[in-house]
């Protein structure tokens, strides 16, 4: 038992420094320099060259990742060369805002999804089957962005009943947090909802030509009741899958959206961040979303032992 | 979950009926400061911001783009036009508490030399000494007369600081301005609170959240929700429209000092002729252009200078009409045909429509021009800007009075004319008559050789409430001027 924690830990540390040298690599080779950057279109080479030296950019290679990453190991990622101040700080405040954001859009998407998903199902061979199975087939196609905007010129520009943009803090103004995350948690929660139906659809399909449901209907249990006391769990775990690689491409993914809404996410601070050569900014974001997948594969690997017995003695 | 829409939807967007007036402002703005320390850090975004509003000079450039007093009540030059001495206002004291001075001016001007490395810390390089007569004298003397030299310190360079508050810029600036800042987050808003000791005329909004955007659309729908009061300065002309014909709202337009500049590197084998230049002139239609980036929006320039500079000269736009036969007729005669050029813009929408555009009129006449977008700032600020590997390319420059800058030998542009550089440099030493005729000279000069090709002025459009009053047309300068804005 002690063997596989050790063995689990050894695999997370060492992804996380492979993470951190690939990142650093790929950035310094990177054309464009940030005190080129910082100083814009009236700087002379001398003002430049100043300007590099005291951001530490001269520096070789190696010692700057050591420096670097020496520094991250003890908890301080460091000051963005743009802000000149701390990124550990600039990275929380945006990962806790994608993180409500993204985390609200897949419950509203869920709870769109496994009702839509399991009907689809259920209908399949009934009339209304084909069109509810078309719909979630447009709501896949809509791009997110274009969801987004068609809900701000509905909601907040015709009927002003919500804001076009912009973020409050839950502990600043509840009433205002909630009005500036409704729209965009649902114009993120539409595509994915649509998208997790689907899987749902199959996956429930599958399960319901499963001898096992042949059994239990066999054993007089009806049709509901069967399917939702032994096909779900076994529905659930593809569906699990998704869902955990959704949420880790969302973190950043969300960036569109944020753009719409002008929310000051994490998928925004990382675009932001590279178009700027933060190095230290990008490498300290890269590396938090590393370990951020890292403990949302482990809490998905976690979620499955306890829905499937089967792969309890496995863990 | 309708009921708790509209429960929530009765508060959202809603315009209070209080007695008092309302004086909280929300401007929707589009490029984010990365930090509030614009002495290392360029770009419009902080002194748009932080300039008059926050820092203030000796002097400072009222809307139409003339130079009035400021910290500066009033002054006099001497008549060689080395001595300039500064009557300052009185009882002014800074953000924390500390007093400005005579000693504050020698203070602020003498650390721009060394401690500088942005907005134009070589504006200064005109001062031989400075010097704190009485409190409220300050006595500049220059090494040599210099005709731009006090229009240079109504920009950034000339602003006051003081000894205690420059201990940390990037965050916490200390000026003498009519508002401080009370919160900053890059890429979503800055909040600037009236200053209760500011020595002027208290400014009619007490608090002024500037928000910033990285998309147009969403800009422009935070003003029809409700969300801001007033975008100042918009990019993309075809949302201006729909706010035209709406009572809600007005629509000003004014000048900017943002000249979209078609740079053909004079230094590269293909535009080293100035007749291949001219041909290039002569070939793009500058008109069809604006219409098709700008719907329409914009002025036609004939050379870098805005209609706001005294020695702008209108006559300069009909120096090189749309005429695709006399541009083929040039081409001839430099002995080019077929010519192929490396046309490697910036990744801004306005470069990338225009470069369609300027492509398509090229191929007209024969130049084959390869476009390569490079993403900005980063990679074309390194390729095109420092290493001048490039033939063609577009991008707006919109600082005030930068056609010095660009004539520059050593300027990506290539342009190398020390007859030109030296009617600058007579025309910055000579009297004030002489200046804007010597001026006017070079600048005309640069046109008919063709350094560039400036296809308009990009226009400052804003649009604002209905019931503002007070916001500033044009820019002039780099500050969004809040003092005058009111209800």
């Amino acid at each position: 038992m002690v063997l596989v924690v050790v063995r689990r830990i050894g695999v997370f540390a060492s992804t996380v420094v492979v993470a951190s040298i690939v990142t650093f690599l790929m950035l310094s080779i990177l054309p464009g320099n940030a005190a080129r950057i910082a100083l814009g279109v009236q700087a002379t080479e001398a003002d430049v060259a100043a300007q590099t030296a005291a951001m530490g950019l001269d520096r070789p290679a190696v010692v700057r990742y050591l420096d670097w990453f020496g520094h991250v190991l003890i908890g301080d990622f460091g000051t963005s060369t743009v802000s000149r101040q701390a990124i550990g700080p600039e990275i929380s405040d945006a990962l806790g805002i994608t993180v409500i954001l993204v985390v609200t859009s897949v419950i509203l998407a869920l709870l769109f999804a496994i009702p839509f998903g399991i009907l689809t199902a259920v209908r399949q061979r009934k009339p209304d089957g084909p069109i509810l199975s078309g719909i979630s087939q447009i709501g896949v196609a809509v791009p997110g962005f274009l969801a987004g905007m068609l809900l701000v010129t509905v909601f907040a520009v015709t009927l002003r009943w919500l804001p076009a943009g912009g973020w409050v803090d839950p502990g600043d103004d509840f009433v205002g947090f909630i009005e500036h995350l409704i729209l965009p948690a649902i114009a993120l929660g539409s595509v994915q909802g649509a998208v997790l139906s689907r899987y749902v659809r199959s996956s429930v399909l599958e399960v319901m030509r499963e001898d096992f449901m042949r059994t239990a209907r066999a054993k007089g249990l009806g049709a509901g009741r069967a399917l939702f006391r032994h096909g779900l769990r076994n529905a659930a775990v593809p569906v699990m899958t998704v869902l955990g690689l959704q949420i880790a491409t969302l973190l950043v993914g969300a960036v569109v959206i944020e753009r719409v809404f002008s929310i000051p996410g994490l998928g925004s601070l990382l675009l932001d961040k590279v178009a700027l050569r933060d190095l230290p900014a990008v490498q300290g974001i890269v590396l938090v979303l590393v370990v951020f997948v890292l403990i949302l594969n482990f809490l998905v690997d976690l979620a499955f032992t306890l829905i499937d017995p089967r792969l309890r003695s496995t863990a | 979950m309708v009921a708790s829409l509209a429960l929530v939807g009765c508060s959202a967007g809603s315009k209070t009926n209080d007695a008092e007036p309302d004086t909280s402002l929300t401007v929707g703005l589009l490029a984010t400061p990365g930090n509030l320390d614009y002495t290392t850090t360029a770009g419009a975004a902080i002194p748009q911001a932080l300039l008059y509003n926050v820092y203030e000079g000796l002097v400072k450039l009222n809307n139409d783009g003339k130079i009035i007093p400021l910290l500066a009540s009033a002054w006099t030059v001497s008549d060689d036009g080395l001595v300039y001495d500064f009557t300052l206002q009185e009882g002014v004291t800074f953000s924390d508490g500390s007093p400005f001075t005579a000693e504050s001016v020698k203070f602020s001007l003498e650390r721009v030399k060394d401690n500088w490395t942005a907005n134009g810390p070589a504006y200064l390089d005109p001062i031989d000494s400075i010097e704190a007569v009485s409190d409220t004298e300050a006595r500049i003397t220059l090494s040599k007369p210099s005709n731009s030299w006090l229009f240079n310190m109504s920009g950034p360079v000339g602003t006051m600081f003081t000894e205690s508050g420059i201990a940390d810029l990037a965050t916490a600036p200390v000026g003498t301005g009519p508002y401080t800042v009370s919160s900053f987050k890059t890429g979503d808003n800055l909040t600037l609170v009236a200053n209760p000791d500011y020595w002027g005329e208290a400014p009619y909004m007490s608090d002024v959240t500037l928000r910033y955007f990285t998309d147009a659309t969403a800009q422009t729908n935070a003003l029809l929700s409700g969300d801001v009061n007033l975008v100042a300065g918009i990019s993309q002309f075809q949302l201006v429209d729909q706010f035209k014909s709406n009572a809600d709202f007005q629509v000003l337009e004014g000048a900017s000092t943002g000249e979209v500049t078609l740079s053909m590197n004079n230094a590269s084998e293909a535009f080293s002729d100035v007749r291949v230049r001219q041909a290039v002139m002569y070939a793009i239609d500058r008109q069809a252009v604006m219409d098709t980036v700008n719907s329409g929006f914009g002025l036609l320039i004939g050379s870098m200078v805005p209609p706001t500079d005294p020695w702008y000269d209108a006559s300069l736009t009909d120096l090189y009409p749309y005429d695709p036969a006399k541009a083929t007729a040039l081409l001839s005669a430099a002995g080019v045909s077929d010519l192929t050029v490396a046309f490697n813009i910036p990744n801004l929408p306005y470069a990338v429509a225009g470069a369609q555009v300027v492509k398509d009129q090229l191929s007209k006449v024969g130049i084959t021009a390869n476009v390569t977008s490079l993403e900005f700032p980063a990679v074309w600020l390194d390729d095109v800007f420092k290493n001048h590997d490039y033939d063609m390319s577009l991008i707006m420059h919109s600082e005030p009075r930068d056609i010095t800058a660009f004539a520059a030998p050593t300027y990506y542009a290539g342009y190398n004319s020390p007859a030109v550089m030296a009617k600058f440099a007579a025309a910055d030493a000579a009297d004030p008559k002489a200046y804007v005729e010597l001026m006017k000279e070079a600048t005309t000069t640069m046109a008919e050789d063709a350094a560039a090709d400036w296809l308009y002025l990009q226009p400052a459009i804003s649009l604002a409430d209905a019931d503002l009053v007070g916001v500033p047309k044009n820019t002039p300068s780099l500050s969004l001027d809040l003092s005058t804005i009111a209800r």
